[in-house]
Formats: C-alpha cells, sequence, structure tokens
C-alpha cells in the first residue's frame, strides 16, 4: 500500500511564523511524494488543532502525520495521542519536526529559518515511511513510594501518599526530619511559629503506619524503570538503638563536644545528641567519624583519644579502665613508650601534638588499678603456659585471664618483669611501678613461677605433658649481637643488655672511669645514661649515622646530652685497642652518608684513612639484640627465621608447632614495649580460638574482601584556634639526677594535663569512652552497630532534596565569619527560636567568644541578595529574602523594642505571594528603614561597632550608618551534591544548578526519568506554601501511578535479529544493563525486553547489523540524513 | 569562498545536548542555521555508518553531542561513543576526510550558551577548510565559479 501523508505546521501564535513563512513550507510539504495534505494551523497542540488531524486521517485514509512545530520533548505525546485517536499506531504513523526551538528562535533571518525549516521538514517526511508499528509493554506498578529529603516538601509528601492508603519511603540524610523549615523561628506573612506548623508534621511521618520513615540513612543506589525502581539505602549506623527514651543521660555524660550543626553551629552538642529537642525520631545520635588517627596508630589498639577525654574532664579511673583494655600495664607506658600516637596527633598541625604519653601516666598515677573493672566471665577450665614475664607474656596472662582461662606465667628470672625491668633503667621506670602493675595482673588470678628456666627446668614438652592446653613463647631477644671487630672479647668490654641488667637489679655500680657505648638506639641511650649514674667520667656515644637516623627517641638523646654524654656520630668502630688484655681505647673510622639502605635511612660508608682511637677503660656494645632458641630446640624442633626469631603465622602468631604460639622481641627481634603488647593481643586472640576449636574463623577472615577505603572524615581541624604550648612535665635537674636512679621525669600538673587534653581535636568524633553505654537505663546505646545495607521496591519517587545556604564568607566586603556580628539568615533564624542558642533572645554576639551572646541590638542592618541577583554568584532571585528581611525587620522591632534601628538594604522589593505585600505595609509603618541600593563594605572598629557604607540610589547619595549587627539575606543554592543526585536518579541539573522539570510551566514536577518527579526548593529557590503546594502535585502525581497499578514502558528499545546474529556476544559486554543473554542453542544474543532502556549501544556497535533499536534503525535514520541532505 | 555554507549534520543524545538545542530555542540564542539535528537517544548510539552515510551524501561535517562523562543517562554510553569517533577520525582520515570534521562534544542539558558557541564555531571553522571533497554541489559551484571567474 502506497503512503498517505499528512503534514501539518503550527504557527504557535506567531512563534513559529514571524520566522519561517509556514504557508511556503506547507505548500513546498504538499510537493512532496506520498503527502495527501499539507496544512498550517495557528495552534496545532490545541484541541482544533489535534482534531483537525483526527479528521484528516479518516477523511483523507492517512497512514502517517508529521508535524512541525515545538520540540518533540514537548508535545510529542500529545500528537501520538491524537494519531492514536484517529486510529493509527502513533509510532507508526507519527513524527514530529522542532521548527520552533530549532528553527524560528535560534535563526535571526527569515529566509535562512525558512530553509532550515523545509529542509529538517523534508528530512521528517523521509523519515515517517520506515517507522514501524510498536507496541508500549506494559508493567504493573509497585505501589510504594520514595521520598527523598525530610524537608517540608519530603514530609508533606510522605504524608500525603501515606493518607491515601499507599507506602511511603521517607529518606532523610540527618538524624533528625524537619528541614531548614524547622530551623527558622516564624514563618511569614502571618508569623507563625514554624515549629507549631511543622513538628506535627514531623509527628505524622514518624507515626504514621503508612510512612516507612528512615533518618540518617542516604539512597546509595538506584536502578529499575518506572513502577518498578529498585532502590538500595545505606542506614547509616546511628549506635543508639530504637529502644532510646531521649532522656539525654547520656549526652550529660558525654566529654565530647562540636559546634551543632542545627543550629549552624551557634551551640555546642555533644558527641552523642539529639539535633534539637522536638527532634523525630527521639532518638539520640552518635557522631563518629573515621577512627582517630592517634587510635589507628597505637600499635596495641588504645583507645587513646577515649583516654585523653577522661583526663579532661577529671575522670582518671575511666581513663585508666579505658587504658587497661588494651595496655595491662599503663604506668609502665606512659613513661617508656615511643608513642608514635603523638607524631600522628592532627593537633600538630595546629601547633603542636597532644602530650598523649604524659596524659596516660598522669592518668595511671592518678587512678586506681584494683578498680579496674574485670568482666565478669565464667571459668574456662584450659591451662596455658605462658613463658617469660616481659610485656608481652604479661599481656598474654592478663586478657587470657579476663577471658576466663587460667595462665601460668614461668619466668627464668627471681622477679617478674622481663626486659622492663633489666633492660629499663629505673631512673625512667621506677620498679615501685613496675610491680604494682604487675601484681594487679598476677591479682586477677594469674600463676607466677619464678626461677623457672625453659630448657633447665621445664621444657615444651614437659609442659605439654603437664597438661597445659597451649603454650606461649614469650622468651624475648637478650643474646647480645656482636660487633665482629678485633679484640672484642678482652677484659672491659661489656655489652649493654648485661650491663644494664647488672646495674638495674645489683647496681654494683659497674662503670669505669671512661666509658663508650656503641649504638645510636634506646638500648644505647639507657646504656650511656646508666654508665654516668654508675661511676663513669665521661661517658660517649659512638654512632654510625648522623643524629637524624638515630632510633633512640629524642628526650632519651637530650636527657643524655644534658647529664654530660658526648655524641661521636657519622663514627663506625673499627678496632678495640687493648694493654694486657685490657681496653684502654677504640679505634674508630669516620663515615660518610650514602644511598638510602632497606631500612630508608642513609648507609654510612667509611672514609678511608680517617681512622682514629677513642681512648677508654670500657667499651659497652649496644647494637642488637637476637633470641636465644637453644633452650626450646633443646627437645623441640621448631622453625627459625634467618634471624634466629620463631617463625610464625603472621595472623595466628602460631608456630611451626600446632598449639605453641610466640611474639614480642621472640618473634619481631628487638622492638618496643607497645609492639610486643600488640603481638600479645593477636596471641590472645589466637589462642582463644584455638582453645574454642574455631582457628578456621582466621581463614574466613584472610578470605573476606578488605574493607573498601573511603575517604578520611576526621573533624575538620578548628580555624583560628589559639595556639597552645605543649604541655611539659617537670625533669629533676641533670646536675642532681647525674648521681642517682631517681625518677627523672616528674610527670605532669593536674592542670596541665587538663588543659594539654582540652586541646584534643576529637578527631574522631565519638571518643568512645562509652559513659554514655553504662549511663543509658534503656540500654540503647551499643557502639559495634555498623551500617546497614537495605533494598526496597518503589513504584515512583519524589526527590525532595532541597538547598543549601550559600557561605558568604568569600564575600570578603562583608566581614562575615570576621565581624562577630555579622550574622547569616539562618543564624539570625536560630538566635530567634526558642530552641536555639539564646532561647529566642535576639542578641549581639560576644566579640571574643563566638558561642556567647550579650546584650539585643540598638540597631541593625539587614542586607538583601547576598549572592541572589548577582553575576558573581547567582543570577536568579531567592524568592523568599525580601519577605524573611521583612519578618526579621518585625521581630527586631518585636523583640527588641520598637526604638531599635532597622535598615533595610534591598534591590528592588518582591512581595509577590498572598499577604505578602499587606505584610511589607505592616512592617513599613512599624518604622523600619527602607534603603533602595546594595551595601559596598561592612567594616568593624575595637569595639564591635560596625560600619555600613552603601548606596541610596533612590536619593542618589552615599549612606554610611553605624550599627550593633547586620544580617546577610543569603542565597538559596543547589545542595552540593545535586550532581551525585542527578546521576542516581538519572535526572538533569537547569543551568541554575537546581534540578530540572520535565517542563517549566506544564510538568513542574515530572523529570525526564518516568517516575522519578520533584518537590521543593531542589527544583528552584522556594518558600513554603510554594514548596507544600509543590510537594502535593508530586504526590499526586505518584499516587496516579500507584492507583492506575500499570504503566506503559515506551517501546523504543533494542531486538536482536535472530536471522541476522552470528553470536559475537560483543553487544553483551557493551550493555550497560546487562539486558543481553546469549542463547547457546541458538548461537545468538537476545534482548531482555524488560531490562532494556533502549540506549542503543548495543546497535551502534554490532558488526553484523543484527543489534536495532526500535524506532532508530539504520532505515529510520538513514532517511532522515539523506533528507537532510539530498534533495 | 565567503558565501560557502557548509552542512552539517549534528546527532544529538536526547538528554542532555537535544536538550541543550531546546534550551538554546527557549533562550533565544540564535546561531547559524547550517547546522541541522536529528533526535538520538544516546551518542552511544550513533552508528558510525550515521556518520560515514552523511559524509557520502555530502555533508561538510557531523557533530555528535552527548552528556558529559559521568552524566550519562544510559551509565556509559557516551564513552563508548568517545572510543568510536577516535576510531572513526581515523578511517575517515584515510579517505580524504579532515579530522576537524567530525566534532564530538559533550553539551549538557543546561548548557544552551554551549551549544550556540559550538554550533558557532564549528560553522566558522568549516567555512574556513571548504567544502568536503564528497560534497558534490558545493565542488560543482565552486568549479563554474571558477571558470568564470577564469
Amino acid at each position: 500500500m502506497s503512503e498517505r501523508i499528512g503534514f501539518y505546521i503550527c504557527h504557535c501564535g506567531i512563534n513559529i511564523a514571524y520566522r519561517v513563512r509556514v504557508t511556503e513550507i506547507a505548500a513546498y510539504a504538499a510537493s512532496f511524494p506520498g503527502v495527501v495534505v499539507a496544512r498550517d494551523y495557528l495552534f496545532m497542540c490545541s484541541d482544533p488543532g489535534q482534531e483537525l488531524i483526527e479528521s484528516d486521517i479518516k477523511k483523507h485514509n492517512l497512514t502517517r502525520v508529521v508535524v512541525a512545530s515545538c520540540s518533540p520533548r514537548m508535545h510529542e505525546k500529545t500528537f501520538r495521542s491524537a494519531c492514536a485517536r484517529g486510529g493509527l499506531n502513533p509510532y507508526h504513523a507519527f513524527h514530529m519536526v522542532c521548527v520552533r526551538e530549532h528553527g524560528s528562535w535560534v535563526t535571526e533571518n527569515e529566509d535562512e529559518a525558512t530553509e532550515k525549516a523545509r529542509i529538517i521538514v523534508r528530512a521528517g517526511l523521509k523519515r515517517v515511511s520506515f517507522q514501524d508499528t510498536l507496541i508500549p509493554s506494559e508493567f504493573s506498578v509497585n505501589s510504594n513510594s520514595l521520598v527523598v529529603g525530610g524537608g517540608i516538601a519530603g514530609m508533606q509528601a510522605a504524608i500525603d501518599i501515606a493518607s491515601s492508603g499507599f507506602r511511603a519511603y521517607l529518606v532523610e540524610k540527618e538524624p533528625t526530619v524537619g528541614g531548614h523549615m524547622l530551623q527558622y523561628d516564624k514563618a511569614f506573612p502571618t508569623l507563625d511559629c514554624t515549629a507549631c506548623i511543622g513538628t506535627p508534621k514531623m509527628v505524622a511521618v514518624g507515626q504514621d503506619k503508612n510512612v516507612e520513615l528512615r533518618s540518617y540513612c542516604e539512597v546509595e543506589d538506584v536502578s529499575g524503570f518506572v513502577g518498578n525502581f529498585k532502590v538500595t539505602l545505606n542506614n547509616k549506623a546511628r549506635y543508639v538503638k530504637t529502644n532510646c527514651t531521649g532522656c539525654a543521660d547520656c549526652s550529660k555524660v558525654c566529654p565530647v563536644e562540636f559546634p551543632n550543626e542545627w543550629d549552624v553551629n551557634t551551640k555546642m552538642r555533644k558527641a552523642i545528641y539529639l539535633s534539637f529537642p522536638q527532634a523525630v525520631p527521639v532518638r539520640y545520635v552518635i557522631d563518629k567519624r573515621t577512627k582517630a588517627p592517634c587510635k589507628t596508630s597505637c600499635p596495641a589498639g588504645t583507645n587513646v583519644q577515649g583516654y585523653v577525654q577522661m583526663v579532661k574532664v577529671g575522670n582518671y579511673q575511666q581513663a585508666l579502665n579505658l587504658i587497661m583494655e588494651r595496655l595491662p600495664l599503663p604506668g609502665v607506658l606512659g613513661r617508656v613508650c615511643p608513642h608514635p600516637c603523638e607524631s600522628d596527633c592532627r593537633r600538630g598541625l595546629v601547633d603542636s601534638s597532644i602530650a598523649i604519653r604524659d596524659l596516660k601516666r598522669f592518668a595511671a598515677d592518678n587512678a586506681n588499678l584494683a578498680d579496674v573493672p574485670q568482666p565478669e566471665v565464667e571459668e574456662i577450665d584450659k591451662r596455658v603456659a605462658i613463658i617469660g614475664s616481659g610485656p608481652v607474656g604479661l599481656t598474654v596472662a592478663y586478657y587470657l585471664r579476663r577471658k576466663g582461662f587460667k595462665p601460668t606465667i614461668f619466668e627464668a628470672m627471681e622477679k617478674p618483669g622481663g626486659m622492663l625491668r633489666t633492660g629499663i633503667p629505673d631512673y625512667r621506670l621506677p620498679p615501685a611501678i613496675l610491680d604494682q602493675e604487675i601484681d594487679h595482673i598476677l591479682s586477677t588470678g594469674v600463676e607466677l613461677k619464678t626461677g623457672q628456666a625453659l630448657g633447665a627446668d621445664f621444657t615444651l614438652a614437659s609442659l605439654k605433658s603437664d597438661g597445659f592446653d597451649a603454650i606461649f613463647l614469650g622468651i624475648g631477644a637478650h643474646v647480645p649481637v656482636k660487633m665482629n671487630i678485633e679484640n672484642e672479647e678482652a677484659d672491659g668490654v661489656v655489652d649493654a643488655v648485661p650491663f644494664l641488667r647488672r646495674e638495674n637489679l645489683e647496681r654494683p655500680g659497674s662503670a669505669k672511669k671512661r666509658v663508650v657505648v656503641i649504638g645510636g638506639g634506646n638500648v644505647a641511650m639507657d646504656a650511656a645514661r646508666v654508665a654516668v649514674r654508675s661511676g663513669a667520667e665521661t661517658v660517649a656515644v659512638v654512632y654510625r649515622r648522623s643524629e637524624n637516623e638515630m632510633p633512640a627517641d629524642h628526650e632519651e638523646i637530650e636527657g643524655a646530652k644534658e647529664e654530660g654524654v658526648e655524641f661521636f656520630n657519622l663514627v663506625g668502630p673499627k678496632r678495640v685497642v687493648i694493654e694486657n688484655n685490657e681496653v684502654i681505647g677504640i679505634e674508630c673510622i669516620k663515615n660518610e652518608l650514602g644511598p638510602a639502605d632497606a631500612s630508608g635511612r642513609r648507609r654510612p660508608v667509611p672514609v678511608e684513612g680517617s681512622e682514629y682511637i677513642i681512648d677508654c677503660d670500657m667499651i659497652i656494645p649496644a647494637i642488637g639484640q637476637r633470641v636465644e632458641s637453644a633452650p626450646v630446640l633443646k627437645d623441640t624442633p621448631i622453625d627459625l627465621t634467618a634471624w634466629g626469631t620463631f617463625t610464625v603465622d603472621s595472623d595466628t602468631m602460631e608456630t611451626s608447632i600446632p598449639g605453641v604460639f610466640a611474639a614480642g622481641d621472640a618473634v619481631t627481634g628487638p622492638a618496643t614495649v607497645v609492639e610486643a603488647i600488640a603481638g600479645g593481643h593477636k596471641v590472645v586472640t589466637a589462642i582463644e580460638r584455638y582453645l574454642n576449636q574455631e582457628m578456621d574463623l582466621f581463614d574466613q577472615e584472610r578470605k573476606a574482601p578488605e574493607a573498601v577505603s573511603v575517604e578520611d572524615d576526621f573533624v575538620p581541624l578548628p580555624e583560628g584556634a589559639a595556639l597552645v604550648a605543649r604541655a611539659k612535665s617537670a625533669f629533676i635537674d641533670p646536675s642532681e639526677r647525674k648521681f642517682n636512679f631517681d625518677e627523672v621525669d616528674l610527670g605532669l600538673s593536674e592542670k596541665s594535663a587538663q588543659s594539654d587534653a582540652d586541646k584534643c581535636i576529637n578527631c574522631g568524633g565519638c571518643c568512645e569512652c562509652k559513659l554514655c553505654v553504662d549511663e543509658c537505663k534503656a540500654g540503647a546505646i551499643d557502639h559495634e552497630v555498623k551500617d546497614e545495607k537495605e533494598v526496597i521496591d518503589v513504584g515512583s519517587i519524589i526527590i525532595a532534596t532541597g538547598f543549601d545556604p550559600l557561605d558568604p564568607t568569600p564575600m570578603l566586603q562583608y566581614g562575615y565569619g570576621k565581624y562577630a556580628n555579622v550574622f547569616t539568615n539562618l543564624e539570625f533564624e536560630r538566635l530567634s527560636n526558642a530552641t536555639g542558642p539564646t532561647l529566642g533572645k535576639l542578641l549581639k554576639r560576644d566579640l571574643k567568644d563566638p558561642m556567647k551572646f550579650t546584650d539585643p541590638p540598638k540597631s541593625v542592618a539587614i542586607l538583601h541578595c547576598i549572592g541572589s541577583r548577582d553575576i558573581n554568584y547567582h543570577e536568579y532571585c531567592s524568592r523568599t529574602c525580601c519577605m524573611y528581611a521583612l519578618k526579621y525587620a518585625h521581630l527586631l522591632k518585636d523583640k527588641c523594642g520598637h526604638d531599635t534601628l532597622v535598615y533595610n538594604f534591598y534591590i528592588d522589593m518582591r512581595c509577590f505571594g498572598k499577604g505578602y505585600e499587606e505584610f511589607y505595609k505592616k512592617v513599613q509603618s512599624e518604622g523600619v528603614r527602607m534603603i533602595r541600593g546594595k551595601v559596598g563594605s561592612i567594616t568593624e572598629d575595637e569595639n564591635g561597632i560596625l560600619t555600613v557604607l552603601g548606596e541610596d540610589t533612590l536619593s542618589g547619595r552615599m549612606v554610611e550608618i553605624q550599627v550593633d549587627m547586620a544580617i546577610l539575606c543569603t542565597a538559596m543554592e543547589p545542595r552540593s551534591n545535586a550532581g551525585d543526585v542527578m546521576r542516581k536518579f538519572g535526572i538533569g541539573i537547569g543551568s541554575d544548578g537546581f534540578f530540572q522539570e520535565e517542563h517549566p510551566k506544564l510538568a513542574p514536577v515530572s523529570t525526564p526519568s518516568s517516575g522519578v518527579f520533584l518537590a521543593g526548593a531542589c527544583q528552584g529557590p522556594k518558600d513554603i506554601p510554594d514548596t507544600v503546594a509543590q510537594a502535593k502535585g508530586a504526590a499526586a502525581e505518584c499516587l496516579a501511578l500507584s492507583a492506575k497499578g500499570i504503566v506503559e514502558v515506551p517501546p523504543m528499545i533494542s531486538f536482536i535479529d535472530p536471522d541476522v546474529c552470528v553470536g559475537c556476544q560483543v553487544c553483551i559486554g557493551l550493555c550497560p544493563y546487562s539486558a543481553i543473554e546469549f542463547d547457546m542453542f541458538n548461537n545468538i544474543s537476545e534482548v531482555n525486553s524488560a531490562v532494556c532502556k533502549g540506549c542503543g549501544s548495543c546497535a551502534g556497535h554490532c558488526p553484523s547489523g543484527a543489534a536495532k533499536v526500535r524506532h532508530f534503525t539504520d532505515q529510520q535514520v538513514f532517511a532522515e540524513i539523506d533528507g537532510l541532505l539530498l534533495n | 569562498m565567503s558565501d560557502f555554507e557548509p552542512k552539517i549534520v549534528g546527532f544529538f543524545c536526547n538528554w542532555c545536548t537535544f536538550t541543550a538545542a531546546d534550551l538554546a530555542g527557549t533562550s533565544r540564542l540564535s546561531y547559524p542555521s547550517n547546522i541541522k539535528i536529528i533526535r538520538m537517544m544516546c551518542s552511544g548510539m550513533v552508528d558510525p555508518k550515521y556518520v560515514i552515510k552523511s559524509f557520502l551524501n555530502g555533508a561538510d561535517g557531523v557533530l555528535i553531542g552527548g552528556c558529559w562523562p559521568g552524566d550519562c543517562h544510559y551509565i556509559n554510553g557516551n564513552l563508548k561513543a568517545r572510543r568510536r569517533v577516535a576510531m572513526l577520525t581515523e578511517i575517515l582520515k584515510e579517505y580524504g576526510i579532515d579530522e576537524s570534521r567530525l566534532w564530538l562534544r559533550w553539551i549538557a542539558a543546561s548548557e544552551g550558551t554551549m551549544l550556540k558557541e559550538v554550533a558557532t564555531e564549528m560553522t566558522d571553522k568549516l567555512k574556513e577548510l571548504g567544502p568536503s571533497p564528497l560534497n558534490l554541489d558545493a565542488n560543482r559551484d565552486n568549479l563554474n565559479k571558477d571558470s568564470k571567474t577564469a
């Protein structure tokens, strides 16, 4: 059958006809092959226009219809329906040509516009005859709706959906619903209290059984299509369960404070908080961020932030309790820990890191070990032998005991403590402290057997036969490493480890007059300083690299220097000089620093011929220790590494012998106390699992995918914080301390400890001191909760994500953030609000403390259009500022007295809503000064008086006024994450950055994504009445879908011609929706039409031409190309 | 050559660049009428055949318009278009079609101004470049003119 085409060109009033000679186009179309009727008409989209098409179809037996008018995005649906009513399949019959947006409106010259129209009409006429009959698929609609954003728009939409009996999921990313409206004080022009009209909505969404409220939750992913969306939600961990009663007991004990976001940082809140008293849900939330760097850098995983906070508030016992959860030797670590936490402390980026180690010591010295709570556990009848009572052995014993196991420590020496006792000198670690802490560990039920040496008194085999269920080897590294130089065995060469052990335990004063210590580590420093105290007259340290590379702690090096120890750096020992087998000196060679070695430090390179001799009578090498494994190997073949340490599994710490574990120096080689403790914790976990026969848990953990690293979310560094010097302990004067072993460091005073702890930024948010857990009578707090994913099925989505207020800080001329009494509108709202920082009083801010408010202002300037109607920021009008500025003027007069001077600097007053103009008149009559013009600058004098300089454009004069307070009426901006939301939901953003509605007038709540609707200020600046109206509109759209229950999905999707497909499967990889499946039997690819969205990725690539997109086939597009280019 | 009016075919994605063209219209931004638009659902749908067909039919330029990377309505169709255009440019060069005749531009729905700028710039560039060797009409006109002036 030959085609019979009807052609229609629309005048669109004059919108098209003023540039395009429509009659000429109609005449051209009439001459086109197959066209049987060609008309021009004033308004094709009008009823008569559509009827024209319908009647022509019948009268002229039309098979095809082409309409040249506006964009198909506007009226394609309209004309398709007209064709359908005329009895034609609209996809087969209809094509639309855009001669308005792409023609008359963008072409200035009439001839050109007409010619362009003629060519694109020709393309349309050629294309239409190739179109196929298509039938849209129908799908059922899930009657649930999703509302994103819990402001007034979202709440209203959810309530409307719920009240019609359908279910609404209301997702709000903040802990409470309410949004900006609930932050405000009064709503113009009626001045009703927003809380009074807003909180009932909040309660309604909290209580309505048809509203599934998801607060503190974000939409993570959206898939599917209209009627059948699958949405993944991320319920952020709140750490407070639903049985929270909102009693506020928790926040009373919480030591951590941050500015409250809800009050735009005008007042403080705790880390566990409720945004404001009327929040819905009434359920506290804990502000947890990325774990603080001090916690993550502690090898033992101590809750550093927690105990620092406890010191801050003077709760030293809880500080100690927190420390004891990971460190069984708090006083020891408070003295000797190399404190990696302090290097990572972010306060160091401001002034100086917190004196964390000193604070730990302070807590340990000022709280009682006996009061540290021990978990109530059942006794487990499993015995663990722990060989060695050094820090790792004590750790393993203490924490296994806390789990109910029965540990027994075997110690070769007479007293427990290992290196802590024999290696660390008493002036650093008084034995009384060590005794006290070991006694505490033993008091929990740990058995100790001293004078029991492995290999001599017992063996691994004998332990097993004695009935021990597991064995731990924590024998340390006590054997000195040799220097391998000539005459090393001479009298007067005493290695550091035995030297220190003897001096520590017996104090014989064995140092000779002139001592040389070889090495640059902490052991070397200890040996040097002990030598000073043990009778040496001169002590020198010889180190082969420079001081920068020295592994010893800085404070130890300094301490040694203060005590008169001389340092020879970049010097290496070459030979011991002897006389009668007694040391008389050491020959050294000078070094230069070469390239870095494996440790990252620069390698020392000897300088030929630079040898010289240092006279001395005692040499103490302190260049390292190794493990004495012989006693173990005596009866048990155990695997050792090349360094002679025990080979262990890095996760389970199990040696090559099942049931025998090792950690500490015996595994790592000489390391720090805290590293030993870290190893101990791993062993505790492993032994527990071993004894419970759960070792396979390690395999599962190894298999589990590693946590995805997310960006750090620390509490930001404080801006403009006062620089505070680091707290310093008192030290005994070097001249005094040189002659005894008394503790050198006297520790911090209470005042300096607390003030230093107060510097802590609380990087991780909540400090996890767990005081709230003890305080909560409902037992609602659980610090271990994780984010929870939830997948929901919905049929329609409303986006009501609102706006961000503009930050005026970059507008330096207004001094916001610099001058105390320059406020933003939102800050002023919080001042005026009864739940705000001043409980509703309008007060000036204290010049020194931004969180303090003083007395009411006598004069106020209100600046309109801050960032709105400003080509440097936003060209659009924010539509609400004029009115709330009037409201502020009224509130100031009302609350601060009618003599308060209020100046409004405006550009134009836009009081367009119902009752708005009347409100304007009323406020004017209250004596508010209106000045038409923009303010150029605000300056502040030393008394905090603001000078506002502006122009009065009505009188043409400059005005300069002095005021107590200035309020900036800032613009409404698109949300900073609008781009992400746009991509997630497949909607568009307009040139102003707000979400784009489908049509500015006729489809103000729809988006190009079918089934996704907009409500409120996310679509553009709006006041409350407009927002509510739009929310109701969006709800109606959702309800229309849900009520109908069936949705038509456009049939323009891909299909693969089974006769042509060669089964190459390239399309399968290209399809972004995995909509193509491979039919093995027929060796062809097939499109799943329920999943395909018709993007054409497959069609654009298919090498055989089998894949096509319906309505965009090669023939159709070729015809259009031909039409554009060929006569 | 000054009166040479290049013929440009625009394959615009429905969601971004086609919408931008609508916005240019509603904003009354005028630009040269040389460009004629064919609506595609996605730039990733533009089969290389369509581009070749356009040049064979005498187009002086082809402009493919898509969403900015990351903004594609169909996740990543625009990136497929980008790879395809890169390949196609190489092939067209072999057949004497200057690479500056095939443009791929990301123009978001809100960028009506950019659409006007790109359309204007492309028209100007192609005027400078002269007709495509396959634009038989324009070449014939030139030939006639040349013979007249000679």
